[in-house]
């Protein structure tokens, strides 16, 4: 393997727009493996087969499970796929997390702490598209929080979370995606 | 976290509530120890006694959480969690019962035994060689026990009580993390390190330590005679921003 393995996070609000900006990083970067996307473990997708009443959980409980899925995915595509000298892009990673979790009004300190165990991306790009007006469950993370998080305003949280997210770390790369 | 000022505020409301002597406010009592050491049992009596009392008394289970517990159990059949997967959900789990359960019981005056509680996570994560402050740091903002009741027995004991009743299972015994494949072999060795992170967390956290290895009669009288002592002890302002937090939550506000 001629390249040095590079794990890239691509982050957002708007979770249909951050996989196909990843899909089109992917190519851009030439990388070989699939993309890294949110729920690969199905934590949230059994919440919702389950049918349970999930309106009134916090947006620590949902983080908690984001950092399960996210250690799952570490473990089973991420690892690996660096391991064996490919690049990887994890779509979205810990910036979508924090950013919702800021959003949410949780301090910083347990946001970090949280995602202490997730190794550090080779690149960062963050795709500022708004979010979804109507969001879908199924699109994204910050969608599912946004739909069942019942005592919060979906559209103001996902708003807040784009804002926690653009605060001037936009890459040049996320724009550029994000113009296309 | 900073606890807000004003009168109105969540912090404010859950003090005024919780140390309010006009009325009985709710106790949390945390039953701890490793499994064999008869915890269960005498939650069970506890339970009985105080009721007799006149508590309104709510028993909630470690890993009980009708919304986690599933997505847990599925994973824990297929043998696919790590240690840091493990310590997650099981944070969650009792995330979401602190949310729906213990501090809604709390708040109206009820009495909560907790059958296990984040010490579990704590001792069994960290003997999985998980960082204790990364562990306890996924259960802030943190509610602390008016008591906790640990169960203090041998490993040799625990070892004994459980394997000469069952084969424990392969998170139970441990054999995620100790490579043996003799469910009760691993689970000497993974209890015994269980039980050293539980006699750390004793000492830190203050615990009442209660000889498990004495008759269920005598540790059940004592266990009277203790909680009379510590229900008198005020309400830990510790607590404040945990009951804070799921107030605003509850009204409509962040978290």
């Amino acid at each position: 393997m001629s390249r040095r393995p590079r794990l890239i996070a691509v982050d957002g609000a708007n979770g249909r727009a951050l996989l196909a900006a990843a899909e089109r990083m992917a190519v851009v970067k030439g990388v070989e493996k699939s993309v890294s996307r949110w729920d690969a473990s199905g934590l949230f997708e059994q919440l919702v087969m389950a049918g349970d009443d999930i309106s009134t959980t916090s947006s620590r409980l949902l983080l908690l499970l984001y950092a399960a899925d996210l250690a799952f995915r570490l473990r089973w595509e991420i690892e690996p796929a660096l391991a064996e000298g490919h690049t990887v892009v994890a779509a979205p990673y810990v910036d979508t997390a924090m950013a919702f979790g800021r959003a949410c009004g949780l301090p910083a300190k347990w946001l970090n702490n949280l995602f202490r165990f997730a190794r550090k991306p080779s690149e960062r790009h963050v795709i500022g598209t708004a979010p979804a007006s109507r969001p879908r469950e199924t699109a994204g993370f910050i969608e599912f929080g946004c739909v069942h998080l019942e005592w919060i305003d979906g559209r103001e949280l996902a708003a807040r979370t784009r804002k926690q997210l653009g605060t001037g770390r936009a890459s040049h790369l996320g724009r550029r995606l994000r113009a296309r | 976290m900073t606890a807000p000022k004003s009168p109105r505020s969540p912090a404010a409301r859950a003090r005024a509530r919780f140390t309010d002597p006009s009325r009985r406010r709710g106790l949390l009592i945390a039953f701890e120890g490793p499994d064999g050491s008869g915890k269960t049992t005498q939650r069970k009596l506890f339970k009985t006694w105080l009721q007799a009392e006149g508590h309104d008394v709510v028993t909630t289970k470690w890993n009980s959480s009708e919304l986690i517990k599933p997505l847990v159990k599925s994973r824990k059949a297929l043998r696919v969690l790590s240690p840091t997967e493990f310590s997650l959900l099981h944070a969650a789990d009792f995330r979401h019962r602190v949310e729906s359960i213990i501090l809604p019981a709390l708040w109206t005056g009820r009495t909560v035994i907790a059958d296990r509680f984040l010490f579990t996570g704590l001792a069994r994560d960290v003997a999985r060689g998980l960082d204790l402050d990364w562990v306890i740091n996924l259960y802030a903002p943190l509610l602390w026990p008016d008591l906790v009741f640990y169960f203090s027995v041998s490993p040799a004991t625990s070892g004994l009580r459980v394997t000469t009743t069952r084969t424990p299972n392969f998170y139970e015994a441990g054999q995620d993390v100790t490579d043996v494949d003799d469910p009760v072999e691993s689970y000497h060795r993974f209890i015994a390190r269980v039980i050293r992170e539980y006699e750390s967390l004793a000492l830190i956290f203050n615990f009442v330590t209660i000889d498990a290895e004495r008759s269920i009669r005598e540790q059940h009288e004592e266990l009277r005679r203790l909680f009379r002592e510590g229900q008198q002890r005020p309400w830990s302002d510790w607590n404040v921003d945990a009951v804070a937090e799921w107030l605003a939550r509850r009204n409509g506000g962040a978290r």
